[in-house]
Parts: structure tokens; C-alpha cells; sequence
């Protein structure tokens, strides 16, 4: 008898622990669900129903605008890319065919072969990696302390210095070009070097010419990362600090143990952009760089290097339209690698913008 | 001897060891480069082994930019009218596209890849390929539309009706439509990046209360979006200006560029000051009007 009443509590038991089912989801077909909301209307002042009226045909008709543009949009986006791909393996001679479109009759990897001879692919894409990667590591580095200096620190002058900041932002690049070509073109180390050797050092074609500013947080759109940085850094609680200085640390052991880690989407985004900046600038590297060392030099003068090596002569012709062949696969060769990049790295790219603090102004 | 500091003073003399770095860069790239190139400016600077060769000129640089130089003058009004009607396009679409792509629908992630992009290919010579490329194939987005057209009954309808050349006119206007859609599009990408973390900044509560309210979504976009995302239309205001500004693709940089390239050092310089003169006082002026029409939360 006693084992049964155990069962039967034990039954009980189970049947109230266990998680009572929710309520099904009633389905109901569109013409009911139509018949409710009339229903429904028909309770509500006039002006009441006009707003929900309104509210229904927006959300039933926003979705399928918004849908068209964002389709749009995006392919207004990628047409360009999907041409490239199109036409880098495109035969040269298929050009001229007005039939073709899109769609090439055969495909021929002889445009890439030709375009990574001519811009000797392999050799500045490994230079270009050299400057690039080394350049922006260096460069989000120096970013940071600088940008957590101005963002967490009081001291005298911290206006007027930022104010500078500001200026690095603003200035054009062209300003300050040819002070900055003289100054490596004859580099005088601590000032003293042209006093005891009586001669200069020439830095131009040299990787120190893109190195040395970034070691010192002046590097490409510097400026802008410091800025970036100093927001990010500011938008941390100030709890953090204190309580690592109640702890010991030092200011220096707090960036690095406790503010470094709690800004790491910024340090993401920061080393990104510089990445892809320091990988598309072709305006600054002309003047320190005179051999076409960078996939973007190289891109730039594709078009006057093309003739010189394929036929070995500089003074052919070719036809504007059969020249798209190659500068479309240069195009596609040097932008594979950053868009590998992007799209391994995409989703912490856009989400990290998104929270680095920008919008504490 | 240990100094007796307060904990504040102690953390502003860290702050100057924080920034030393940048202080010693910028004295050596930016400040003492951005003196010298002004000086530049007021010099007939001629590049000699060793160093630069100056003369001095006086006003005569400037002079010689605004009053004879007949290029500097019509590149300057067309850069300065081209930003003129570009940046606000640019900041409403921006914001409109960032409206978009931060609601909740299928295939989000790839739509934000996909307009982030720009961001990646475009301040590159890839850009001026591509642009130039779509340009002269033929197969440029008007050019398909036309074929598509030419052989359309409504050309011939209305050239029964006595309409002629409206298949031209269509075109055209479809081809610098398309053309300036792309233009449009391409350069967006950080404007988006910045209105759409500025949407995100948004405090629920906010939202909520709009909720609650009953506001549709027209009225919630003036009265909660814009206020809330008004200091990122500054931010993103001075950030299109400067980038139109300094994008070396344009005339007036063009012009500096190929004047540096004739070793006319002064000249140049004396060019790309008065420039950002100008901008910056542009870029003052918005600032300024702009700074009383921002809504600030705190």
C-alpha cells in the first residue's frame, strides 16, 4: 500500500515539475486573420482605426520596398566587381564582339599570367605586405597610447595638443609633402650626422620613409585613428581605473592589462582601416618610392608599364577596349588579398565601428 | 628624493609620457613641415644638391594663383561647387541607407558587407579603373538599357506620333542617372559606418516612450532618429567636405600635384595653402551654425 501512495505522489510530483506546454500558436488563414482585424477595428474610435489602418498597409509594404533597394543598392555595389571577374578572363580578341555582355564564349588565365608579370606580383606583393602589415601594427599601437594619453588624462597644453590632432585630420597631405621629401631625401639623424660625416642620408625607395612616421603615431590618416582611439578610451567607465589604481597598478599596467582588453572591437577596426589606407595609398608612397614597389604604384602606372613589357615597346597602341582585359585583372589581383580580409573579418569590422564609441562626441 | 605628488598631478605627468611619442613624431612629420611649406609659399623655392634654393617673393605666389594662373581659379569654383551640391546628397543618402540596413530583415549581414565595401576598394586606384573602365567598354550600365530600348515599340509608337529622338534623351538621362547613382553609392561607405553606430547609440528608453506613444514611424524618425543621430550629421558634414577636399583625385589637387611635379615648389605651396584656407573656413562656418542645431543628450 505505502509503495503505491509513494508512486502516486511521485506521479503528482512529476506532473507539476514538468513544464506545462505553451499555449499553440493558432494558425489562422489570411481571410480570418483579415475578419479579426476588422473586428478589432470596429471596437476603436475613427481616428484610432485610421492609424491602425495606416500602420498595417506600412508594414506590409515596407518590407518589399525596402527589399528592392537594398537589392539595388547592393548591386550597384558589386556590378563593378562582377565585371572585373567577367572581364580578367576574357580572351583579349572577345572585346571587340558586341554580342558579349557578360558571358565569354572561352575563358583564358593569360590576362593574370600576363598582369602578374608585368606588375611582378609576387615580389611587391610581398614588399607591399612588408610596408603594409608591419606599418599599420606599428601604427594602431602608437594610435592607442596616443589616443589614451588625450582620452584619459588631465594635463596643461592637452587642448592646444589636440587641437593639433585636429589639424593632422584636416590638413591635406600635399601641404606638407615636399618638407617631408626633403627631410628623408636628406636625412639628417638627431641633426648632427651632416655636422660630424659632412653628408646626408638618402632614404628615398627605403621602407623608413613609411616606418618612421608610424613608429610615432604620424603615419597614414594617423590623425583620424588617434581620434578614434581617444573616444573609445574616453567612453570606458572610470570605475576601471580606480579600481586598478586601488589595486597597484600603474597607469601604464592599467592601458595594457585592463583598458587594452575592453577596447579591443576599436583596435580591430583601427588596424583594419589602416590596413586597407596604408594598401590603397598611392598619392604619399609616389614621392618616397620610385620603382613601382607597391601593388598600388604598380596598379596606378599599370597602364604605361603594360605596353612596355608585353611588347616590349613603349609606344604601341592597343585598343582602349582590349587594354580592360589586363587592367581589370591588375585590378582584381591586387584587391583579392584586403577583400580575403574583409571577408574573413567583416562581421567584428562592422560591429566594432559600430560600438567603438564614436558617438560619445 | 621621492616627490610628493597628488594622485591627479601624478596622472596628468603620465598623460604627458603617454603622448611624448606622437609629440616628438609630429614636431618632425607634421608641425615642422606644415611650418616650413608655409614659408615655402612666400619663396621662389628651386630644389639644389644638399638643400632648396629661396628667393623671396613676397605675395607674388598668391598673387599669381588668383590673379593670372586662369586653371587655379575655374578648378577652385568647380571643386568648391561640386562639394557644394555632393555633400548634402551624400549625408541624406547615408543616412537613409544606414536607416535601412540597421532594421531587422533577412540577409542583413551581407547588405552591411556589402556597402561597407566602398570603404575597403575606393580610396585606391582600383576605383578610378573600375569608373573609367565602365566608362569606355560599352557594356556601362546606360549602354545596356539602350540596347534594351532600341529595339522597343514605345520609340516607334511615339515616332509615329511625331516624337523623335526620345529613345536619346531616355538614355542619356538613364546613363548619368546610373552613373551618378554609382558615384553616389561608392562614396558613402564611412558616412554609413558612422550614422549607423550613432542608431545604435539610441537609448531604449527612447524608443520605448515613441512605443508607448503610438508614433508612426515617420514621426519617429523626426522626433527620436534625428535628434539623437544631429552631432553624427556634423561629424559626417566634416568628414565629406574634407574628404571631397583632400581626395587627390580632384582638379585642384591635381593641379598642385602637377605644379610640385615642374619643381615649382613655392607656387605649389603657395596653391595648397590658400586652398585649405579655404576649407577651412568652410569647415568653420558649418561648425559653427551647426554646433546651435545639434541636440547634445547629456
Amino acid at each position: 500500500m505505502a509503495e503505491n501512495t509513494i508512486k502516486a505522489t511521485a506521479s503528482d510530483f512529476l506532473k507539476k515539475v514538468k513544464p506545462e506546454k505553451p499555449p499553440k500558436e493558432i494558425k489562422r488563414s489570411r481571410k480570418e486573420e483579415r475578419e479579426r482585424f476588422k473586428k478589432r477595428l470596429s471596437t476603436l474610435t475613427p481616428a484610432e482605426q485610421k492609424y491602425l489602418k495606416r500602420k498595417r498597409a506600412f508594414e506590409t509594404l515596407w518590407p518589399i520596398c525596402r527589399g528592392l533597394l537594398v537589392f539595388g543598392l547592393c548591386f550597384v555595389i558589386i556590378y563593378p566587381l562582377i565585371y572585373m571577374i567577367t572581364a580578367a578572363f576574357r580572351p583579349r580578341s572577345e572585346m571587340n564582339d558586341p554580342t558579349i555582355i557578360w558571358i565569354s564564349r572561352t575563358y583564358t588565365m593569360d590576362n593574370i599570367k600576363d598582369v602578374i608579370r608585368v606588375m611582378d606580383f609576387w615580389k611587391t606583393l610581398g614588399n607591399t605586405l612588408f610596408i603594409n602589415i608591419g606599418c599599420s601594427i606599428v601604427q594602431v599601437i602608437t594610435c592607442a597610447i596616443t589616443g589614451y594619453g588625450f582620452g584619459r588624462f588631465n594635463f596643461k597644453g592637452k587642448n592646444i595638443l589636440f587641437g593639433v590632432v585636429i589639424l593632422m585630420i584636416l590638413m591635406p597631405a600635399q601641404i606638407i609633402l615636399i618638407p617631408q621629401y626633403m627631410f628623408f631625401r636628406y636625412f639628417n639623424p638627431l641633426g648632427i650626422w651632416h655636422a660630424i660625416t659632412g653628408e646626408y642620408i638618402n632614404l628615398i625607395d627605403n621602407a623608413l620613409t613609411m616606418y618612421m612616421p608610424a613608429l610615432m603615431a604620424n603615419g597614414l590618416r594617423a590623425g583620424l585613428f588617434i581620434f578614434l582611439f581617444r573616444q573609445s578610451f574616453r567612453g570606458l567607465p572610470k570605475e576601471l581605473e580606480d579600481a586598478a589604481y586601488l589595486d597597484g597598478c600603474s597607469p601604464l599596467g592599467t592601458f595594457i592589462k585592463v583598458m587594452i582588453p575592453n577596447a579591443g572591437s576599436t583596435f580591430l577596426t583601427v588596424f583594419l582601416l589602416s590596413v586597407v589606407w596604408y594598401w590603397n595609398d598611392y598619392y604619399i608612397s609616389t614621392s618616397f618610392f620610385t620603382n613601382n614597389s607597391t601593388i598600388a604604384l604598380q596598379l596606378k602606372n599599370l597602364n604605361a608599364s603594360l605596353t612596355r613589357v608585353l611588347f616590349n615597346n613603349g609606344t604601341v597602341k592597343v585598343n582602349a577596349r582590349e587594354l580592360i582585359v589586363w587592367m581589370e585583372s591588375g585590378c582584381l589581383l591586387s584587391i583579392t588579398p584586403i577583400l580575403v580580409m574583409y571577408i574573413f573579418l567583416q562581421k567584428n569590422f562592422t560591429e566594432g565601428i559600430a560600438r567603438s564609441g564614436l558617438t560619445g562626441m | 628624493m621621492r616627490l610628493n605628488l597628488s594622485y591627479e598631478k601624478k596622472k596628468g605627468l603620465y598623460g604627458y609620457g603617454f603622448i611624448a611619442l606622437w609629440f616628438i613624431g609630429s614636431l618632425m612629420f607634421f608641425i615642422i613641415p606644415v611650418i616650413k611649406s608655409f614659408i615655402y609659399s612666400f619663396y621662389d623655392v628651386k630644389p639644389d644638391v644638399g638643400a632648396l634654393v629661396m628667393s623671396p617673393l613676397g605675395l607674388e605666389n598668391y598673387k599669381k594663383a588668383f590673379m593670372v594662373d586662369p586653371d587655379f581659379r575655374k578648378n577652385l569654383m568647380e571643386v568648391l561647387g561640386a562639394t557644394l551640391w555632393q555633400t548634402p546628397i551624400i549625408i541624406i543618402f547615408s543616412l537613409f541607407v544606414a536607416i535601412i540596413i540597421n532594421q531587422k530583415f533577412r540577409g542583413r549581414t551581407f547588405a552591411r558587407a556589402v556597402f561597407f565595401l566602398p570603404v575597403i576598394i575606393a580610396t585606391g586606384p582600383v576605383y578610378a579603373i573600375i569608373t573609367n573602365n565602365l566608362d569606355t567598354s560599352g557594356t556601362a550600365d546606360a549602354d545596356q538599357f539602350s540596347t534594351m530600348f532600341s529595339a522597343d515599340m514605345v520609340d516607334q509608337l511615339l515616332e509615329f506620333v511625331g516624337i523623335y529622338g526620345f529613345n536619346d534623351k531616355l538614355t542619356e538621362m538613364l546613363s548619368t542617372m546610373t552613373s551618378d547613382i554609382l558615384n553616389l553609392v561608392w562614396k558613402c561607405g564611412i558616412q554609413i559606418i558612422i550614422f549607423l553606430s550613432a542608431l545604435q547609440g539610441i537609448p531604449t528608453s527612447a524608443k520605448e516612450a515613441a512605443a508607448i506613444e503610438g508614433a508612426t514611424s515617420w514621426e519617429f524618425f523626426w522626433k527620436i532618429t534625428l535628434p539623437y543621430v544631429s552631432p553624427m550629421i556634423l561629424v559626417n558634414l566634416v568628414y565629406t567636405i574634407i574628404d571631397t577636399f583632400t581626395d587627390p583625385t580632384n582638379v585642384v589637387m591635381e593641379q598642385v600635384l602637377s605644379v610640385q611635379d615642374d619643381w615649382k615648389y613655392g607656387y605649389s605651396a603657395a596653391m595648397a595653402w590658400s586652398y585649405f584656407a579655404i576649407v577651412l573656413v568652410a569647415v568653420g562656418i558649418i561648425f559653427l551654425v551647426m554646433n546651435k542645431i545639434v541636440y547634445y543628450d547629456d
